[in-house]
């Protein structure tokens, strides 16, 4: 500050009496308070120099102004001044804030406002409109993410809840509360569990995986995460031919992988929303499959504990029952889970294709029958998938169809409990296996007999019964032979009607492991004792072994070709005498000459030869007999594997040697 | 949403009541959120007109953040409502569900039955086939040739 300081001084702070009154009080000058002295003290403070200061100013301003009018002026000075006497002001200004901090109590008289020049009014104006416009072009923007976002959660629902509605058409979803407590929003979650067809008989426990959750994935779309390995497939096979440890299907694994994998694209946004909802279907149909296969294993195994005809457990672990099925058969049953890849997947193919045996291929067979016996016991496995299919559909059947349509029926149907009713599920399945096996091997041995010897055609007969097989074998008279005949006969109807048969029949019927086997044309036993040329049409019938029947079918068709022959020689008026595989001719003088068949299993060019013999009249039948051991007999004569036709010759060229019939 | 008016006593008609005042419920939460909208937008436009106290228009710029944020929530919790009512579309809609399903046993029953003719037809013209192809194989030449 300019000018002359001024010192004022205070009084000492002692206190003077101010008065005393007449009884004698003494009046001191009250204490003022802190605030009071402040006041006292800020009140003190003369602004009056700092008016002088501007009249002074002021009064200069006027003098240089009329004193410098007519030079020229700096055209910052009126700045530099306002400038400083703003800088006294804010001085002042900065004294009395410094001096309300000090808490020091200041009190204002009064202030005036200044009264605002235009252009501060119009620029205050300005910068309150552009702070507003600013606001608002900020509120703008928030509307417009805000619409944004609202619109993508629109989006996300949309598509959630579309492919919820289109899941829900075939699958059952319910709402479930989600435990977290922060969480007060709704899960939904699918359920695969039917419980209508569990009664408390059967009841079963519910698989792990009978409820699925539904999530979002990052899409926002419903998505169903499953963890690994945790869906499994039965598993079937036959001990020694398949291995326990190949998975199931590739089918069913590529499409499993597949899901996998458009699962993984499906985080690309590549795959449009309905295939997804059909992957998502897929998925959904093999967890069920999966649960069904669960529920099939452990019926099964509840059955393999109840003792019931055609059941032999000889193994049993987690998830893997093994089941013997007679004639050193032996199959298994497994729960294996899917697999996790492709590439796995593509590794597996190679080693079930290797590792599977090839199905009924019995061409093979006749190859191989000759060089490796133990082969021939390999071959003639049912198809494994096939088998799977069956034992899936036996117990859905009979289990869940059954049950689901007779809700009071007991448990002894369903599951097959009790022996006393006969073989359950599961015995049913081995039982039919099992003569499924046994019935391939009877037909390899009948086509091998029969592809042997060119008169016998075998013909099928599907029975459409899982443990019953039947097969019938033709012998067919040529028909050469039988137009030879039906001119010859031509003239006479009636004995066209008495006509030798043109074909014998042989009857093949397997049961489980019994074979019945019941042919026309052979002799009884009554006949044989009579020595008589009765006609014979009994029927035989017999129960054999698998390794005595080829020997049996030669044996009935050689019966029926003698049996025909015999038939034919009689129609010509020429009488023959029948034994079992021999046909005899009396010739002339007591002569007799027959035609003997014989027959071998092992004969690889046919089963059945022939052989003429020749006898004396003579000669007794104790003495033929030693005559028929000797090594090299004049009496016999070999004629080797004869065909219809020539047979037929032989006869009658026999018949002709007998003197001949009406016919010659 | 409406569930029939049923009167009486059951599950039905405790049902029906039921729906009945959730659906009141919602249309007072549509109304709700509806007349927040359009209050908190109506105070926007409002405030546009500029003061003179900068304080004051400090002060609305809040007012107007807020109002946003309100009228945003209510636009969320209409969107939460549509929500509830697809919801309620998907579980409560059992008359198309019973439908549905009957329709599609009904395809699956025909499916199945027609599996089974199939199948049968398939077993029957394979039985025949083999029978012919037996025939056919066991009077060939080559048969005859290759046992002769």
């Amino acid at each position: 500050m300019d000018g002359n300081l001024e010192i004022s001084l205070d009084k000492l702070p002692i206190k003077r009496l101010e008065s005393i009154e007449e009884n004698g009080v003494e009046r001191y000058p009250s204490d003022s308070s802190y605030d009071e002295k402040r006041v006292s003290l800020i009140r003190r403070i003369d602004f009056a120099w700092a008016l002088e200061d501007d009249e002074e100013r002021e009064r200069k301003k006027r003098q240089k102004k009329s004193s410098k009018d007519a030079s020229a002026t700096w055209q910052w000075q009126s700045m530099v001044e306002n400038l400083q006497l703003a800088h006294q002001e804010l001085s002042v200004i900065i004294d009395l804030i410094n001096t309300v901090d000090a808490n020091d109590a200041v009190t204002v008289a009064g202030m005036t406002r200044p009264k605002p020049l235009l252009n501060e009014v119009l620029s205050d104006l300005a910068v309150s409109a552009a702070t507003k416009l600013q606001c608002y072009r900020q509120l703008g923007k928030y509307f417009k993410q805000s619409a944004k976002a609202l619109e993508e959660q629109i989006a996300r629902e949309a598509r959630f809840y579309g492919a919820l509605i289109r899941l829900q058409q075939n699958w059952k979803v319910k709402r479930q509360r989600l435990a977290s407590a922060a969480s007060s929003s709704e899960g939904f979650i699918i359920d695969l569990f039917d419980n209508s067809l569990y009664d408390s008989a059967a009841m079963c426990r519910p698989s792990s995986l009978s409820t699925i959750r539904v999530d979002h994935d990052s899409a926002g779309m419903l998505a169903i995460n499953l963890p690994p390995n945790s869906c499994r497939s039965l598993h079937f096979g036959f001990l020694g031919v398949h291995s326990a440890d190949i998975p199931k299907e590739l089918g069913k694994i590529r499409t499993r992988g597949s899901v996998e994998q458009c699962t993984r694209e499906r985080e690309k946004e590549s795959v449009s929303d309905d295939e997804y909802i059909k992957e998502t279907h897929t998925l959904l149909r093999e967890v069920h499959q999966s649960i069904f296969d669960d529920q099939v294993f452990e019926m099964l195994n509840r059955e393999a504990f109840n003792q019931s005809i055609g059941v032999n457990v000889t193994g049993i672990r987690e998830n893997y029952l093994q089941l013997s099925i007679g004639q050193g058969n032996t199959l298994f049953i497994s729960l294996v889970p899917s697999s996790k890849g492709d590439d796995q997947d593509a590794a597996n193919t190679q080693d079930s294709e290797s590792a599977i045996v090839p199905l009924d291929s019995f061409d093979n067979v006749k190859l191989e029958e000759g060089k490796h016996g133990t082969s021939k016991r390999k071959w003639g496995f049912p198809n494994r998938t096939s088998c799977e299919i069956y034992l899936q559909q036996i117990v859905h059947e009979h289990a869940f169809v059954k049950a689901k349509d007779k809700p009071n029926l007991s448990g002894t149907r369903v599951s097959g409990q009790s022996g006393k009713d006969g073989p359950g599920l599961l015995g049913h399945f081995c039982l039919s296996l099992a003569h499924r096996i046994f019935s391939n091997r009877v037909l390899v041995e009948l086509e091998n007999v029969v592809c042997r010897v060119p008169y016998l055609h075998l013909m099928t007969h599907p029975t459409w019964h899982s443990q019953t097989s039947s097969w019938t074998i033709f012998l067919k008279v040529p028909q050469s032979i039988l137009h030879a005949e039906s001119q010859s006969l031509k003239s006479d109807f009636q004995n066209m009607k008495d006509a030798v048969k043109s074909q014998f029949r042989t009857k093949v019927v397997v049961n489980d492991d019994r074979i019945n086997v019941e042919g026309d044309g052979a002799p009884n036993v009554v006949s044989l004792f009579k020595r008589s040329s009765e006609n014979i049409s009994s029927v035989n019938k017999y129960e054999c072994d698998l390794a005595d029947l080829p020997v049996i079918i030669l044996l009935q068709a050689a019966s029926q070709v003698i049996c025909w022959l015999h038939e034919e020689a009689l129609m010509v008026g020429i009488k023959t005498n029948r034994d079992f595989l021999c046909l005899t001719f009396e010739l002339e003088q007591g002569d007799t000459v027959s035609l003997v068949a014989h027959v071998n299993p092992e004969d690889i060019k046919g089963g059945i030869t022939w052989w003429l013999v020749m006898e004396d009249g003579s000669t007794d039948d104790w003495k033929l007999q030693m005559d028929m051991y000797d090594g090299a007999s004049e009496y016999r004569k070999f004629l080797g594997h004869l065909t219809l036709d020539v047979l037929y010759s032989t006869l009658m060229d026999l018949v002709s040697l007998c003197g001949g019939g009406r016919n010659h | 949403m409406n569930k029939g008016t049923g009167a009486g006593t059951g599950p039905t008609a405790a049902a029906a009541a039921a729906a009945a005042q959730k659906q009141k419920t919602m249309m007072q939460r549509v109304e709700t959120d509806i007349a927040n909208i359009v209050d908190n937008f109506t105070q926007l436009v409002n405030v546009a007109r500029v003061n003179d106290p900068p304080v004051r228009n400090s002060q609305e710029s809040f007012m107007m953040e807020m109002r946003a944020a309100r009228m945003v929530q209510a636009a969320d919790s209409l969107l939460k409502l549509v929500s509830e009512l697809k919801q309620t579309a998907i579980f409560s809609g059992f008359a198309s569900l019973n439908d549905h399903v009957e329709q599609r046993t009904t395809e699956f029953n025909q499916q199945a039955e027609r599996t089974d003719r199939m199948l049968a037809r398939i077993g029957e013209e394979a039985a025949a086939s083999l029978k012919e192809l037996e025939s056919h194989y066991y009077s060939s030449a080559q048969r005859t040739h290759d046992t002769a």
